[in-house]
């Protein structure tokens, strides 16, 4: 049952060319722009490469999941209440499509860094990014929903645009931290955002993420169950 | 044979004490509704009468504050997951990048005994439209490709929220059409709607709701007759309002000119009475109250 829908859901986004390139080449293309303008040695360009993964994989995330708001705001999620499929079945679903369209950017952006700025690692480096960013990615899929369950089809292009903007730019992902002043540090390092990019250049941090996966997991773990309250509370109101 | 005549059969619905408020409004406000398999039920009431948030209760969609709801015997949540109800919702989605028959595959595809996504598309008059994305659809056409949704699950159980809203009158009689064909195999259906004169030539029973409560509940000829339902209408010269009033069995009466229009439970009697008196009355005319009439009557009742 939730195969089914999984595989409708998967053929829906296949469907979604222009969001899909748009969601590999944005962090693609600012990686190229940024590792042009201020990148050129190796910290550098290891940080903007796991800035610029992060980014790309958390905004594709977060995107996917938002959407739901769309369909929510037309009676499609009411419709599906009526059929076997669980309202776990329908998040699942959409939280599985947007962690599938968060792998592209990160391999991409990895990609771009090895090719255009001859970034070095070992393979095991390699899988520890690209496979640590776009694991760390699943509390922003969450977020995704859980805006998806709040915002109406009205008013999501500002909660989408205005929680991507501020994670973006408040975690670190685009402007380093140490270049923050001190209160704002703080305040990223409460962000998932910060902890993402950080497993990002996990490799100019001698590969140790357990602290970034463990704020990661909490985050998960609250947003997971923000998302099922809400969907809970969203099935029993009137309409 | 003992067996055969203690079995009872399930209801397909069975409402019992059903409440539900918002704030002030008893939007439902103690409802109860057995509906025999078989049966086709039409549910009237004017805009704010609790038709919709009844339908939503009864599907699970909201939870009551009192009352129980079975369908097929089973909560309704169970009676969905079991695929025995299908629901042709006013509103429901049909997405823009998504074609008729992705749609309708992908509901068939959630439930167990599904019927061919091809005689659903059938059955619904659109076999057509089955490459067609939900954005290119006109109103009818969408409210036809709600009814294909509702019934690919081939349900036992059919309840509709105005299925004709937004349709042509030609294509609502081809939708009535459909509608029989499928009622004909003996599934149950319920449907709300405003058309009057669809729950007149559809339903084998109207249930009429106002103000959050069933007023009247019956064979349409039977909720005629409870409000009294007949009309005689003759051209009567010389007649006075006052006299016509007088005659026994009249409840109302109207005169415009020499035209009068007399309400009445038996117009057999009236009749005998008003030409005893009226031997010149002519053109004598008597009709049932129509559906409509019964509406506005039962709507307007004790509005205190």
């Amino acid at each position: 049952m939730l195969s089914t829908y999984l595989s409708f859901e998967i053929r829906r986004m296949a469907r979604s060319g222009r969001f899909l390139i748009f969601a590999l080449g944005l962090p693609i293309g600012l990686y190229l722009l940024e590792s042009n303008v201020v990148g050129g040695t190796r910290d550098v360009d290891l940080y903007l490469m796991g800035g610029l993964a992060a980014f790309g994989a958390f905004k594709a995330a977060i995107d996917v999941g938002a959407r739901t708001a769309v369909e929510r705001g037309m009676g499609w999620q009411r419709q599906l209440r009526l059929t076997p499929l669980s309202g776990g079945g329908y998040l699942t679903a959409k939280g599985a499509v947007a962690m599938l369209v968060a792998l592209p950017p990160v391999a991409g952006v990895a990609l771009a860094a090895a090719l255009a700025s001859g970034i070095t690692l070992s393979p095991g480096g390699w899988l520890l990014t690209v496979l640590g960013v776009w694991l760390g990615t699943l509390p922003f899929a969450l977020l995704g929903l859980v805006i998806g369950q709040f915002a109406t089809p009205q008013n999501l292009a500002a909660y989408q645009g205005g929680v991507v903007l501020l994670l973006s730019f408040l975690g670190g992902l685009f402007i380093p931290v140490t270049e923050f002043p001190g209160v704002l540090a703080t305040v990223a390092k409460a962000l998932p955002t910060y902890w993402l990019g950080l497993i990002g250049r996990a490799e100019t941090l001698n590969g140790d993420v357990t602290g970034a996966a463990a704020v990661l997991a909490v985050y998960t773990l609250v947003l997971g169950t923000a998302v099922v309250l809400r969907y809970q509370q969203d099935a029993a109101r009137a309409r | 044979m003992l067996s055969r005549m203690t079995h009872e059969v399930e209801p397909a619905v069975a409402v019992r004490g059903l409440r539900k408020h918002y704030g002030e409004v008893r939007a439902v406000d103690g409802v109860d509704l057995v509906i025999a398999p078989g049966e086709v039920v039409a549910l009237l009431g004017p805009n704010g009468a609790g038709k919709s948030t009844t339908v939503d209760l009864m599907l699970g969609l909201a939870s009551p504050d009192e009352g129980e709801v079975a369908l097929l015997g089973l909560p309704p949540r169970e009676a969905m997951v079991k695929g025995g109800v299908g629901v042709m919702l006013q509103e429901a989605a049909l997405l823009d990048d998504v074609t008729v028959r992705e749609t309708l595959e992908v509901i068939a595809g959630l439930h167990r005994t599904p019927m061919p996504v091809d005689e659903a598309l059938r059955r619904a008059g659109v076999e057509e439209l089955g490459d067609r994305r939900g954005a290119l659809l006109s109103g009818g056409q969408k409210q036809r490709v709600r009814f294909a949704m509702a019934v690919v699950s081939d349900p036992d159980l059919l309840v509709l929220d105005e299925p004709t809203a937004a349709m042509d009158v030609e294509s609502r009689r081809d939708f009535w059409r459909s509608m029989r064909d499928f009622t004909d195999t003996g599934r149950t259906v319920l449907f709300a709607t405003h058309y009057l004169e669809e729950a007149e030539a559809y339903a084998d029973r109207v249930v009429f709701m106002r103000a959050g409560k069933v007023v009247a509940d019956g064979p349409v000829a039977m909720v005629l007759a409870s409000v009294g339902g007949r009309v005689l209408r003759a051209t009567v010269p010389g007649a006075r309002l006052e006299g016509l009033l007088g005659l026994p069995g009249v409840t109302t009466a109207e005169l415009r000119g020499e035209r009068a229009e007399l309400h009445c439970s038996d117009p057999d009697r009236v009749l005998r009475e008003l030409l005893a008196v009226h031997p010149a009355a002519r053109d004598v005319e008597i009709r049932a109250l129509g559906l409509e009439e019964a509406f506005v009557r039962l709507t307007a009742k004790e509005s205190a």
